[in-house]
């Protein structure tokens, strides 16, 4: 079983290009840098000097079930942008070798590829490289653009919203993010409007020494819709890189919002150096009634995972899902879950959490519901199931629950297993070779959360699990 | 705070035992168990600080069980009355430990003592004088239910130990009875000690008074093929905090937990579970209930925790609440920790009111809203009560739950 060959982790290559990159470091005078590159209004550097004053108050958090060696603050270059000359309107004026590399991670970005419908927008380390099927979008009123360029166009937009449902002061890497943010992507749903197509980002860290720190900020207005996707890859080194972002997720009367990711950062190898520390706040408010949020997640990348989508339920009626499968192998850390605040009444939240953990690896999940004293009738069901393969992975369940309202009703299980012997004898007595029956026995254990992706992104979710997982059960 | 500041002082005891020296070292640099970590965190901090507020009583009050022994086969004993225990029946035997015996045995425990997990019972065994600590030897068969009391008196702190070592192939049914009284606090720690093949039917009844307080730990060591039956209930104390560790040393094991906590007023109850499965085809059902009502506070956090030794563990955990007001509070956290791969572990947690559908068929019945959520209640304390061995009819639990309506 160990024989057969691993497939390696193919999108492990550096992109040679020329970059611009600050020097090392954080302090006030990089942030004034970093604003005076983007050429920011004042109150979004107010915004930042402030968050970074709260950041270095405070304490990186300790709680959760994750060892790293400590991180050098002072060690990480915090702007990175592969050179540009001028400010770009089409894609043919796109660097060819940063197309090419979007090409190679398999990312329609060239014009050619529109037939597969989604719009994406490419951030490249530190800058968003480009955004495709603008026009489309635009006579549907729909803002699908870099954050840095929202700044420009859309100030208003970004200086009402930015940092309303993840406050800079939130926690130990949201402030981080809010003082050194760089780029990311900024979705405005005007009222009415269903997104035509999917919006896909795709994040992309190319140096080893530069950390990513992008802002996503999704604005449904009353009765819109959208469907937003996120990739996430990076190149092989053996240092580690840190990658803390803050997506933020607004949703106004009747709008909805789903979030999909498949994160797949490089993990590190299998003697656990290198990887990515990927470091996430995600947060959606549902401010309007009958408004929903919908986050689905499938984690199979970085070396450590701290990443707690969450939603705040503040109008009536309003909905909040949780979709989730993380997997772990070799030398993996991950501690995630959500948070579903239910304050509204009538509020409704769902949980599906899926862990595997193989390898070495650790899988938890943690996860807060809570019925504040006004949410009369909101209910909650959380499953949560991990599985285990091999003797030396661990899976640990943390739930929290709180209520203050007797007129609701939260129902929490989870449960354990592995693979059985059992089953794996009747599929291999049937002809199935062993790994292609673990695989399907994995891919039946994520169904639930596999079926609420969209398409291409569950087929490739599923090949995904397959791949990281080869090698590891025998 | 005057127990914290006497031991930070060093001025708690003129004459501290072996053992009081042992623990007081331990607390002396940290007295308090830090809030702000996962196993305080919930306590409320200023009924917490007032549980603290009381002088300390050494001294033993005669105390009259609450009912009559109207049944010679029952043995009964008061933690603090100071007399020496040698029973010997026809196939059994109960022994009071001997001092050396009993310092080993606490010394030994001691030892693994985590500052801020054990803080009840480094605190206990700091607070507790010699003749507040009962240690017992039992051996055999067919042995007469056991009835252990411990009691607080007015504006003092109490300490009292129990500590129970079972020998091999004896089985026993204990009910332990904690009463707490106006205005008093009561720490009690247990410690048992499970031999192999042995079994041990437990329960656990606590209730107080107008502004009683307790701490209340109790620590199991079960050896292979024991069994541990477990059946708690708490209720009425301005705040209490029930601490339970149980590990399966060396698995093969059974462990049964069935515990209820209700809170009412402005009343905070907690218990902590922590079980740890230390070898193969370790077994456990736990539920635990909690109902709140007015503006109290009930709190469960439960972990299972199975190492990679557990192999074949089968362990699940239910925790079920009722809140019945809209100023209680309910936290739960059940909480697992698995590195074994070929175990079944699950839990599972509700938080509900009464069910409306049930209210409503009865009440189609002919039942008033007041018989009828009696009804419900009294099904959803029976199946713990049931679980609380032999003695309890005496007692009366469900009425005396029940009527507190």
């Amino acid at each position: 079983m160990k024989d057969v060959v691993k497939e390696p982790y193919k999108y492990g290559f550096v992109t040679d290009i020329e970059t611009e990159k600050i020097s090392k470091g954080l302090n006030e005078d990089i942030i004034r840098l970093i604003s005076s590159k983007k050429e920011e209004p004042e109150y979004l550097l107010n915004f930042r000097l402030n968050a970074f004053k709260k950041w270095q108050q405070m304490k990186e958090p300790n709680w959760a079930e994750l060892g790293y060696d400590e991180i050098n603050y002072q060690d990480i270059i915090y702007y990175s942008a592969p050179k540009q000359k001028e400010k770009i309107s089409s894609l043919d004026q796109v660097d060819p070798k940063l197309l090419e590399t979007f090409d190679k991670l398999g990312i329609p970005l060239t014009e050619q590829k529109k037939l597969t419908n989604v719009a994406v927008d490419a951030v490249f380390d530190s800058v968003s490289i480009a955004t495709t099927f603008r026009e489309e979008l635009a006579e549907h009123g729909v803002i699908f653009c870099s954050i840095s360029e929202a700044v420009k166009n859309h100030s208003d937009l970004i200086e009402k919203y930015l940092g309303s449902v993840v406050p800079a002061t939130d926690n130990y890497f949201a402030a981080l993010n809010s003082a050194v943010f760089s780029d990311g992507s900024f979705v405005y749903i005007p009222k009415g409007v269903t997104c035509p197509m999917d919006l896909s980002s795709y994040f992309r860290i190319n140096s080893g020494d530069s950390g990513q720190f992008e802002r996503t900020l999704i604005i449904a207005e009353e009765s819109s819709s959208v469907s937003y996707l996120e990739g996430c890859t990076a190149p092989m080194f053996d240092t580690n890189t840190l990658h803390a972002a803050v997506v933020e997720l607004i949703a106004l009367d009747d709008a909805s919002i789903k979030y999909s990711t498949v994160q797949n950062w490089y993990a590190g190898n299998e003697e656990g150096i290198g990887g990515i520390f990927n470091f996430v706040t995600k947060r959606g408010k549902c401010l309007g009634n009958r408004s929903k949020i919908s986050w689905s997640q499938v984690e199979t990348g970085s070396a450590i995972t701290w990443k707690y989508p969450s939603c705040l339920l503040l109008g009536e009626e309003s909905i909040g899902e949780f979709y989730s499968v993380a997997l772990t192998n070799n030398l993996q850390q991950a501690d995630t879950g959500t948070k579903m605040i239910h304050i509204g009444p009538k509020t409704k939240s769902t949980i599906v959490s899926k862990g595997i953990s193989a390898g070495k690896s650790k899988n938890s999940y943690r996860g807060l519901v809570k019925m504040g004293t006004k949410a009369i009738g909101a209910k909650n069901y959380s499953q949560c199931d991990s599985m285990l393969i091999g003797d030396q992975a661990s899976a640990n369940t943390f739930p929290y629950i709180t209520s203050q309202q007797q007129n609701s009703e939260i129902e929490h299980e989870a449960s354990t297993c592995r693979i059985s012997e059992d089953q794996l004898f009747y599929l291999q007595s049937r002809g199935i070779e062993f790994e292609e029956a673990v695989s399907m026995m994995v891919s039946g254990f994520c169904r639930d959360v596999f079926n609420q992706l969209p398409m291409e992104f569950a087929a490739e979710a599923d090949k995904l699990l397959a791949l990281k997982l080869e090698g590891s059960v025998g | 705070m005057q127990i914290i500041e006497k031991i930070k002082t060093n001025t708690l005891l003129s004459n501290p035992t072996e053992i009081q020296k042992i623990c007081l070292e331990k607390l002396q640099s940290n007295p308090l168990p830090n809030l702000k970590s996962e196993l305080w965190r919930l306590s409320n901090k200023s009924k917490f600080l007032k549980f603290l507020d009381f002088s300390l009583n050494g001294s033993c009050t005669n105390f009259e069980f609450p009912y009559q022994n109207n049944s010679q086969n029952i043995i009964r004993l008061i933690i603090g009355e100071n007399s020496q225990i040698n029973i010997n029946g026809e196939n059994y035997s109960i022994n009071q430990l001997n001092n050396e015996e009993l310092i080993a045995y606490i010394k030994q425990n001691v030892s693994s003592f985590d500052q801020n997990e054990n803080w009840s019972d480094l605190l206990n065994l700091c607070l507790s004088f010699e003749q507040n600590i009962l240690g017992l030897r039992i051996k055999g068969k067919k042995i007469p239910p056991l009835e252990i009391l411990s009691h607080a008196t007015h504006n003092s702190i109490n300490a009292k130990t129990l500590i129970l070592i079972i020998e091999k192939n004896c089985n026993l049914d204990l009910l332990q009875i904690n009463l707490g009284t106006e205005n008093s606090s009561l720490s009690q720690s247990t410690y048992f000690c499970l031999e192999a093949n042995s079994s041990v039917n437990h329960g656990m009844v606590a209730y107080g008074e107008n502004k009683s307080n307790l701490l209340n730990s109790l620590n199991v060591i079960q050896k292979q093929n024991s069994e541990y039956n477990l059946g708690s209930l708490h209720f009425k104390f301005n705040y209490a905090r029930f601490e339970i560790r149980i590990k399966q040393s060396l698995g093969n094991a059974k462990t049964n937990i069935k515990g209820m906590q209700i809170t009412k007023n402005d009343e905070q109850i907690a218990t902590y579970t922590k079980i740890e499965f230390n070898g193969p085809n370790g077994f456990l059902d736990q539920i635990n209930k909690s109902l709140a009502d007015d503006k109290s506070h009930a709190i469960f956090e439960g972990s299972i925790i199975v190492p990679k030794i557990a192999q074949k563990t089968d362990a699940s955990q239910l925790s079920r609440n009722l809140l019945l007001s809209n100023h209680a509070q309910i936290d739960t956290k059940p909480q697992l920790e698995i590195i074994a791969d070929d175990v079944k572990c699950k839990h599972g947690a509700t938080i509900s009111q009464l069910n409306e559908e049930e209210l409503f068929y009865m009440r189609s019945r002919g039942l008033t809203l007041a018989e009828a959520s009696k009804l419900q209640l009294g099904s959803f304390f029976k199946e713990i009560i049931s679980f609380i061995p032999v003695p309890k009819g005496r007692w009366d639990l469900l009425n005396k739950l029940l009527k507190q309506d």
